[in-house]
């Protein structure tokens, strides 16, 4: 089993007030880090209130327009069930300028996402950090969190 | 071979205070490496010097430097240029882009939104519509549907444009769904009675060092902004664009829409330079999942 398969979901041990302005100001710095580029609106797909993290093995990656979407299988420790979750990145163009390449994730890799949940419930969330667990590497995912209609909406 | 590093300096006999050094030199570049994303790399021209750029001795782009000229005198217009404004920055940007940074402008929500009250002057049967579609966070918006951006959306949208100019023609391309329109600088007069087009039809002249672009035939119900405001096929839109030095473009828009709006409006757009990048595709089609993730989608009525 890796090491990387624990579902924590939002942390524990600290208040959810402490982590919502944790959570806040690391989306504050990451929007001053790098302008968003969202295809559409972000508030319409997913919930800003919802902060995710997921850990877990990337069983596909999508390297597509408008936006490339890495799925990814997280085990829940105490279960031991597995989810497949899907990852929204920015657009491919997006990230190259960042540094990515096609094949900075490859299947199999364990990874720590950050990222925001979907609004209807299932297993997609925004993704906003990637750390890669091989390197340590943290990976802007070019997420569209915090753009102009949320902003302003 | 490019060396990273300066070369190593003479042994200093007891070496401590050189693996010191080292150590302290190794944790600085871990936590670059681990905050930051990685740089551009030499791939896909990512990078790639774009000529004719005037310098500052710190080789840093001279945003002021003059602008670029035609052969015929007139200002060069060519370049890859997107937003130099932001919904959190009303001033123009006065450095370069190399394209990491692109955002969306300051008018891509609103078009309106430094005009008084806030908002463009709808006609009485946009309100509601420009309403629900802000409420609505945009789910029927067309560019959201893959559908080509109008090019007075396009200025504000966190997409490169590149513009080739020549003396009788200037083309603009749109990294976004491979897009293009073209301004005929030929002395053409506009059409009668176009078919209605997504870039309408534009012809321009010169007026000293500004071009002042003129178009017409444009798609009823186009979207110049995200909250869904419009431009119709009764809409006469004027540009008058100058570029004041080497990296700012600036765009007057004067819209003439009497079926949108009960007055012309008019807005200037800000551009900056983008340099040692170039556009790379962002083709709608291939994979656009909103539609298939937002429930609220279900209740749009499809066409």
């Amino acid at each position: 089993m890796s090491r990387f398969n624990a579902k924590t979901y939002r942390g524990c041990g600290v208040s959810t007030a402490f982590r919502a302005a944790l959570l806040s100001l690391t989306a504050s710095v990451l929007a001053a880090e790098m302008p968003a580029r969202a295809h559409h609106s972000f508030a319409a797909e997913y919930d800003a209130s919802k902060p995710i993290k997921l850990s877990g093995k990337v069983t596909k990656i999508e390297w597509t327009n408008p936006h490339i979407f890495i799925y990814m299988d997280v085990t829940d420790q105490k279960t031991g069930a597995v989810e497949n979750w899907a990852l929204e990145l920015g657009s491919p163009n997006s990230l190259m300028r960042l540094g990515w390449k096609r094949d900075s994730l490859k299947v199999d890799d364990a990874i720590t996402v950050d990222g925001t949940l979907a609004k209807d419930g299932g297993k997609l969330a925004n993704a906003t950090t990637i750390v890669l667990a091989s390197t340590g590497k943290r990976m802007l995912a070019g997420s569209s969190g915090g753009n102009q209609v949320a902003d302003t909406q | 071979m490019v060396r990273l590093f300066p070369a190593p300096c003479a042994s200093s006999g007891t070496g401590a205070p050189r693996s010191h050094a080292r150590r302290v030199l190794a944790i600085a570049i871990a936590l670059l490496a681990f905050t930051f994303p990685t740089g551009p790399t030499a791939a896909q021209w990512l990078g790639y010097a774009t000529a004719g750029v005037p310098r500052k001795a710190d080789g840093t782009v001279d945003m002021t430097a003059p602008a670029p000229r035609l052969a015929d005198g007139k200002p060069n217009l060519s370049g890859i240029w997107a937003s130099a404004t932001s919904n959190r920055q009303k001033k123009p940007d006065d450095k370069p882009s190399n394209g990491s940074d692109v955002g969306a402008s300051r008018e891509m929500s609103n078009f309106g939104v430094d005009l008084p009250g806030g908002k463009l002057p709808y006609q009485p049967w946009l309100v509601p519509i420009v309403k629900e579609r802000t409420e609505n966070l945009a789910i029927d918006d067309p560019h959201i549907r893959c559908l080509p951006d109008n090019f007075l959306r396009a200025y504000g949208l966190p997409h490169m444009l590149k513009f080739v100019h020549t003396p009788g023609l200037l083309v603009v391309l749109n990294e976004m769904n491979a897009g293009y329109r073209q301004v005929f600088t030929d002395g053409r007069k506009l059409p009668e009675d176009p078919a209605p087009a997504w870039q309408g039809y534009s012809s321009a002249k010169w007026s000293g060092d500004t071009l002042v672009i003129d178009t017409i035939g444009l798609r009823d119900d186009t979207w110049i902004d995200w909250n869904g405001s419009v431009v119709t096929e009764a809409a006469k839109v004027r540009e008058e664009m100058r570029r004041p030095d080497f990296g700012h473009l600036e765009v007057k828009v004067t819209v003439d829409d009497p079926k949108a709006y009960t007055h012309p409006w008019t807005v200037t757009l800000h551009q900056r330079i983008v340099v040692d990048a170039e556009l790379i595709d962002e083709i709608c089609l291939e994979n656009e999942q909103f539609v298939k993730h937002t429930d609220a989608l279900q209740s749009v009525p499809k066409k």
